[in-house]
């Protein structure tokens, strides 16, 4: 999130798509019934927060919303495109704030084009992009960068009139998404739209505000990272961002998924977000030339590319303490440099070519996750070894006696390691607001379990061990590795977290803030985002001056609440806080203030700028100091599939691209059984006619509430949601027991026949969606109730083995199958 | 939390903002201890729990009336009227029929004005259960008792809210003090009232069910949608008494006759002939 | 019309039990009064047999009632108020007036019991039997069978006393419907035991048979307005459809002492108060599972 839970009492308008917080986050829900309780707040005159949710089924969320819109999955570039498009033909964009805020006035080199559904620079033999073309004009003398560096000054036009502008040619771009071509691409009725439109439209004023919320909903489609850019968009150009009750709102997975990303969990990247070395990177100057953003404005700050040697090295001096020198480029080369993408599809592919020789799960369960999960039991019963570390026996401990597996023919061996749960061990939750809350130990460790870190500690110190006993190709990064804690085998959480904020390594104190450290290998920072968390004032994450005392703990009631836990980064509540602003310092709202200048200082929260920057300065920094523009990017060349988000159908898709019916799909989307030599296995709309999605219910957390009586009661068996006509047409009564099947798999569970999945319009043609909830398999209490009953409760058996081109998440949300009645 | 006054306590439920997470029905079973019944597959909507009964004292009801394939704007297809939630629970009604018929008085009123059962008196008759014009209370086989709501008793006497209330994310589940709640509903109404929804109603807040009922609820359809009695039916089992009992007198007087007339007039005539 | 929510007591054999064998406790003891009071001197043997019958049927009753609980050891929390100390006494409770009924009416059907024991030769008891035989007896006969008709009738009333579709539709109704069939029940039973017996006097047997037949149409009466009144509240239903069979029952032991008019010995004799029997404990049956479906 750029903004945080509380925050969303301050919108009015909020915005959902592709998210279902009133049961995936049903504890944040309560801010968007503060907000729609709130008089003060909403569209007009007010009278309480209007929230719009566009969603394929009608869920808790939609009962509660004040609008709904049945939009089919995957096609919400199309409704945002056409929001956008509406904006600017109206002109409701926020003005000022386009103008100076966003990178519309930046021109784009020539080159650059659209057409057919393609950007400038497809190769078709490879499926990618050259991205050269997606750039910025330059023009004058180049900017200094990072250690004796230059870095190109693009070319603006204030006016924004150039044709060749990111303006114009957003404009260009988006015309084509009139609500004619919305509705018949994503099935929400012309007048639906027009009505959403409206209102949304009212947004940019200054004295209005609109957040959109967004989850796994965008995320989980071959277009995902497009689909949340074109939320994005619409918010820059309503000047949004930025702003209390605005922004791009992400609401994360689990309790602390949000850490987990901080720290790396994804593979292309370092703790802080900073990038994985590549090959061929010869020292840092290499790396940080490759990696960091850079400037393209005089005016822009560019805080991440200018400090990102000082935030790398002091995670390398974290990592590798003395071993880590100015000779040795501060151990960069013990930092792996992966070849090939190791994205969590990857992985399994890579089991699949027989390339993979161990795993190790640790709180998650392949099987079940997917996608294809016939296909990852393959995969994981290629592997010689399979580690799982879990506090539960899961469908990938248990994968050999899925059904349809022999177990006889199955050479893997599977560890389990008996692990504590969460609730069972202390340390930090991040919510998606970034607020790091330290949290105490709910019950000791139950059995055998053992903490996470402590079994990764000792097979860290048997694996060195082994490596000093029988030498190794490359055993420097394993023996210059420091654990400097008090048991090496058993850190705590507690030094954790003082590790992660680092410290200085000549006065020895923790660091305060991430602006001082150091390229010169004297502090340290596990990861900078967080320095500041844990100073010489000690743990701030356990800080909790809360609503006991609103006044003195949030004067502005803005719901800051800065003695709360702490965020990162540096505490800021809302991120690029310095667009809440006017060039002048004061909030668009004054109402609603972010932050504002009160002559001599930045006052309200902690500000993205710096403290002390007269707004009126002519040096004065651009708003946004993260970007190498200085600005919001409504262009962006960072992308893989595309500098402006389009419209791309799912990769199976009942209908043509009605844009570009050539280039139907996103053409760098990542298809794995393709680029493996393996045949695609991807549906027609002939054999299998029904659109399907999958999601979460309130009552289930994934796969590990098999495991909770009093919840397996709540929702005790699999099931999917069929529409009433759907399932007339079929002869499936509500309650019958129906398969549902894939070109990769089946399901066979009972029917829930509802009016809350409803066919829809699509160009004329009459498309249904089928909904299917992740939560069963073939492990846990109600599974093991009945084991034939509970066969094919996989979800994911059914979902295609592909991948969003940028990040290669998987196409969750949208293929295609077929239902038919069992018996 | 201080300690509670001695004031009438209640809910207020206002089914408008319930989001049918269940987190109520959850929390009621964590801190009360009790089991659920059996795992069941009803098919009905989202709702597995079925009714209240010994092992729910919540239970969170899912209406659904999607209006048919929408094609134009102005279907009140969102809002809170098209897949209504609504958390049910004893209404800690200030005319209880349970309590009227308990033969035992284990049922009582507490000193928060709240309908308690006391599990050591209870003999297990079940009568309240025919009595319970909500279907409320359940008989558990176990303890050979009835169970229901307690408005968590025992949380109250410690100055804490009950754990249903506690547990609602969305503030749907309102506890405190039965007149702060009374003003809150009316607030809350009228507002709902001025954004048009006309369906929108308090049940329970004044005295034509029951003489009022403490848990009361702000609905966004008919009381009988949700199964609760609309005024005209809320009656309470004494209505019956008088009736009933007169019904059966006069039965019995004219049976004495009936019988007098048998072995008289037979007396007479068998001594006559 | 009224809606009803309220679910079911699950209230099923043990009650069906006690309401059958209760009305023919009281309904025996209603007839032995008036017998002992109108009846022929011949006809005495029958209101003693009314009286050991009374008592007979009573004794089961205390203990359907404690089986049925769930905490039968708790039965005496019927009478007494653990929690606050003292009696247990509701008047607007059918359950707690019926539970002292029941005891009160316990004491008059016992000591009838000897009475009537007394009366038939049992020496030890002849005291006991003399004091009833005279006004002091007379005038325990009467409150005794006016607590006899509350036991026959109150458990309608119980039933009524509720918020259950069916049994408070008919509110006023049910108390004398289960009145009248106990009496008809009771006079059956009565035809029955007395009939076959070498000193039944031919005028005993046909005056019970009037009185039964009296009771009878007092019963149609009261299931017509039962059904008419369960119509009008438009829980019929609940009793139609699968309980049908039931009906048909209570529709032959309505009809039964008619068909049985003149007949003295052999088979007819003993089904036709049988069947009348068994219609008492269909009606019963009806009213119980009906309003719990
Ligand atoms: N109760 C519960 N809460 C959870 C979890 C859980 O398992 N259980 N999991 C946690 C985790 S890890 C995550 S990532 C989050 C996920 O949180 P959400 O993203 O909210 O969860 P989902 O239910 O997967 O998907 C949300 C909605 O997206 C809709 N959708 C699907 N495709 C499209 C589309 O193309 N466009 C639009 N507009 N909508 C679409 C689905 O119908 C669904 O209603 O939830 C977290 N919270
Ligand atoms: N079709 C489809 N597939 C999906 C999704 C979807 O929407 N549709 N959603 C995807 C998303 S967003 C997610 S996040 C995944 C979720 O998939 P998973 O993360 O696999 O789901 P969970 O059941 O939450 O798994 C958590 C496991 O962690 C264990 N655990 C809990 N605490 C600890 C701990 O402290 N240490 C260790 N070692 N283990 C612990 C639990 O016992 C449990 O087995 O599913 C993905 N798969
Ligand atoms: S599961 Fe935990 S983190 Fe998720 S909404 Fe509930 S309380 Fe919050
Ligand atoms: S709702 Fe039912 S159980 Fe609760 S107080 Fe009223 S009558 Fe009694
Ligand atoms: S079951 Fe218990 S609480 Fe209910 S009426 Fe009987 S004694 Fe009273
Ligand atoms: S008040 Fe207590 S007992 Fe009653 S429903 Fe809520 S949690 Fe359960
Ligand atoms: S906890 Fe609150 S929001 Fe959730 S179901 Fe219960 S009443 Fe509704
Ligand atoms: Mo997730």
């Amino acid at each position: 999130m750029t903004n945080h839970w509380r925050d969303i009492k301050n919108a009015d308008v909020i915005l959902i798509n592709g998210a279902n917080p009133a049961e995936a986050h049903p504890v944040g829900f309560r801010w968007f019934m503060r907000a729609k309780l709130d008089p003060a707040r909403g569209p007009g005159s007010g009278g309480g927060a209007k929230i719009i949710h566009a969603d394929p089924r009608f869920s808790r969320t939609s009962a509660n919303a004040d609008q709904y819109l049945r939009i089919r999955p995957g096609t919400d570039v199309a409704y945002f495109g056409g929001l956008i498009n509406y904006v600017l033909q109206n002109k409701l964009f926020h003005d000022a704030y386009v103008k100076n805020y966003t990178n519309a006035s930046w021109i784009v080199k020539q080159g650059y084009d659209f057409t057919d559904g393609l950007f400038s620079g497809y190769n078709a033999q490879t499926r990618s992009y050259d991205v050269s073309t997606w750039n910025y004009e330059t023009e004058g003398d180049p900017l200094p960068g990072p250690a004796g560096t230059t870095q190109a000054k693009a070319k603006r036009d204030m006016t924004l009139q150039d044709p060749r502008s990111v303006f114009q040619l957003l404009k260009k771009h988006y015309s084509r998404y009139t609500a004619d071509v919305v509705s018949s691409i994503t099935g929400i009725p012309i007048l639906e739209f027009e009505s959403v439109a409206r209102t949304v439209g009212e947004m940019g004023k200054p004295d209005k505000v609109m957040t959109i919320v967004y989850a796994v909903g965008l995320t989980h489609h071959t277009t995902g990272v497009q689909l949340i850019r074109s939320a994005a968009l619409l918010q820059l150009l309503l000047g949004n961002m930025g702003r209390p009750g605005g922004g791009m709102n992400a609401e994360r997975g689990h309790a602390n998924i949000q850490g987990n990303t901080d720290h790396a969990i994804s593979w292309e990247i370092l703790p802080g977000y900073l990038k994985i070395p590549a090959p061929g990177q010869k020292d840092l100057d290499d790396y940080v030339a490759v990696s960091a953003p850079k400037k393209s404005d005089p005016h822009s700050w560019n805080f991440f590319g200018t400090n990102y040697r000082n935030f790398m090295v002091s995670l390398l001096k974290t990592w590798y303490g003395d071993k880590a020198t100015k000779d040795n480029e501060f151990a960069f080369h013990y930092v792996p440099k992966p070849a090939t993408n190791s994205s969590w599809i990857s992985i399994y592919d890579q089991a699949l070519r027989g390339k993979m020789e161990g795993v190790i799960l640790s709180g998650m369960t392949a099987t079940s996750i997917g996608p294809d999960s016939n296909q990852v039991l393959q995969a994981l019963s290629n592997l010689k070894w399979l580690v799982v570390m879990d506090a539960f026996p899961t469908t990938s401990s248990e994968f050999w006696r899925a059904p349809g597996m022999d177990a006889s023919k199955i050479q893997t061996e599977v560890f389990m390691l008996p692990c504590t749960h969460w609730i069972e061990k202390d340390g930090s939750f991040v919510n998606s607001g970034r607020w790091s809350q330290w949290k105490e130990q709910v019950i000791p460790p139950q059995g055998d379990a053992r903490h996470d870190h402590w079994i990764l500690a000792d097979l860290y110190s048997r694996v060195k061990k082994l490596y000093q006993q029988q030498s190794g190709k490359f055993p420097d990064p394993i023996m210059a590795l420091t654990l400097d804690y008090k048991d090496p085998l058993k850190p705590t959480a507690d030094e954790i977290a003082q590790e992660i904020n680092g410290k200085d390594l000549a006065t020895g104190k923790q660091m305060t803030s991430f602006a001082l450290l150091k390229a010169d290998g004297t502090t340290t920072a596990g990861d900078w985002i967080y320095t500041g968390s844990y100073t010489p004032d000690g743990n701030l994450m356990k800080r909790r001056n809360g609503i006991q005392d609103p006044a003195k703990n949030d004067p502005t009631g803005m719901g800051f609440y800065a003695g709360w836990a702490w965020s990162w980064p540096l505490n800021r509540r809302v991120l690029y806080n310095r667009a809440s602003a006017d060039l002048d310092g004061k909030p668009w709202d004054p109402k609603r203030p972010g932050i504002q200048w009160n002559g001599t200082t930045w006052t309200g929260d902690v500000p993205d700028y710096p403290p002390t920057m007269n707004p009126k300065d002519p040096a004065a920094w651009l708003p946004f100091i993260m970007t190498g523009e200085g600005t919001g990017r409504l262009f962006s060349k960072d992308l893989l599939d595309g500098p402006i988000p389009e419209h791309y159908e799912p990769i199976e898709s009942p209908v043509d691209n009605v844009l570009h019916p050539k280039q139907a799909t996103d053409p760098v989307a990542f298809l794995y059984d393709q680029a493996a030599g393996r045949p695609n296995r991807f549906g027609t709309v002939a054999d299998y006619p029904y659109v399907a999605t999958t999601y979460r219910l309130t009552e289930h957390e994934h796969y590990v509430t098999q495991n909770v009586p009093l919840l397996v009661g709540l929702q005790p068996q699999a099931f999917v949601e069929l529409p009433e006509e759907l399932a007339g047409e079929k002869g499936i009564k509500n309650g019958d027991r129906v398969r549902v099947f894939s070109k990769r798999g089946k399901l066979e569970v009972s029917a829930l026949v509802t009016k809350r999945f409803g066919p829809m319009t699509i160009a004329g043609k009459k498309v249904y969606t089928i909904g299917i909830p992740i939560h069963w398999g073939f492990i846990g209490i109600a599974a093991e109730r009945d084991p034939d009953l509970s066969k094919y409760w996989v979800a994911n058996a059914l979902t295609p083995f592909v991948g969003d081109a940028n990040s290669r998440t998987p196409e969750f949300k949208a293929f295609l199958v077929n239902v038919e009645r069992i018996g | 939390m201080a300690a509670l006054q001695e004031r009438p306590v209640g809910f207020f439920t206002d089914t408008s903002i319930c989001i049918g997470c269940k987190a109520c029905e959850v929390a009621c079973k964590e801190w009360n201890q009790l089991e659920g019944n059996a795992p069941h597959f009803t098919a009905d909507s989202f709702d597995n729990t079925g009714q209240l009964d010994a092992q729910n004292w919540r239970h969170v009801q899912f209406i659904e009336k999607i209006p048919d394939n929408k094609g134009t704007i102005g279907t009140p297809i969102a809002g809170g009227q098209a897949w209504l939630m609504m958390s049910d629970v004893c209404k800690h009604c200030q005319q209880a029929s349970c309590l009227e018929v308990c033969p035992t008085n284990a049922i009582v009123r507490t000193e928060f004005d709240t309908v308690f059962i006391q599990q050591d008196v209870c003999n297990g008759c079940r009568d309240c259960i025919a009595a319970c014009p909500y279907g409320v209370i359940g008989f558990n086989e176990k303890t050979g008792t009835v169970h229901k709501c307690t408005m968590c008793y025992d949380r109250l006497q410690n100055g804490l809210q009950p754990a249903c209330a506690k547990a609602c994310p969305t503030e749907s589940i309102k506890f405190g003090y039965l007149d702060d709640l009374h003003a809150a509903a009316d607030t809350r109404l009228a507002t709902l009232q001025k954004q048009g929804f006309a369906q929108a109603q308090l049940y329970g807040r004044d005295t034509s069910a029951y003489g009022g009922l403490n848990a009361f609820f702000l609905l966004m359809d008919k009381p009988e949608t949700f199964g609760l009695p609309n005024a005209a039916n809320a009656t309470l089992p004494s209505r019956n008494n008088v009736p009933g009992y007169l019904g059966g007198a006069v039965t019995a007087v004219l049976g004495l006759l009936a019988g007098v007339l048998a072995f008289r007039s037979s007396r007479m005539s068998g001594e006559q002939r | 019309m009224p809606e009803h929510f309220a679910v079911a007591p699950n209230w099923e054999w043990w009650i069906l039990a006690y309401f059958f064998f209760g009305g023919i406790a009281g309904g025996t003891y209603a007839i032995g009064t008036l017998i002992r009071l109108f009846g022929a001197p011949a006809d005495q043997g029958a209101a003693r047999t009314a009286f050991l019958v009374s008592f007979i049927a009573l004794i089961p009753c205390p203990i359907f009632l404690s089986v049925d609980l769930g905490q039968p050891v708790r039965f005496w929390h019927m009478l007494v108020d653990t929690s606050a100390g003292g009696p247990s006494f509701k008047y607007w409770s059918p359950m707690s007036v019926g539970s002292w009924a029941l005891l009160l009416f316990g004491v008059f059907s016992f000591v009838s019991f000897l009475g009537a024991l007394g009366q038939s030769g049992t020496s030890a008891l002849s005291g006991v039997g003399r004091w009833l035989a005279g006004a002091a007896g007379a005038a325990w006969s009467v409150i005794g069978s006016g607590l006899g008709f509350f036991i026959a009738g109150y458990t309608g009333v119980l039933l009524a006393v509720s918020n259950e579709g069916v049994w408070s539709d008919a509110g006023w109704v049910l108390g004398g419907m289960f009145l009248a069939s106990a009496l008809s029940g009771s006079a059956a039973l009565l035809l029955l035991l007395w009939r076959g017996r070498h000193d039944a006097q031919a005028g005993t047997v046909t005056r019970l048979e009037i009185a039964d037949r009296n009771f009878v149409i007092l019963e149609a009466i009261l299931i017509l307005l039962f059904l008419a009144s369960v119509a009008a509240a438009g829980t019929i239903g609940k009793l139609l459809g699968a309980l049908l069979v039931l009906w048909l029952l209570v529709l032959i032991g309505l009809a039964a002492p008619f068909t049985a008019r003149g007949a003295r010995m052999g088979a007819p004799a003993v089904a036709s108060p049988l069947l009348a029997l068994l219609g008492v404990l269909a009606l019963r049956a009806l009213v119980i599972f009906g309003g719990q479906l």
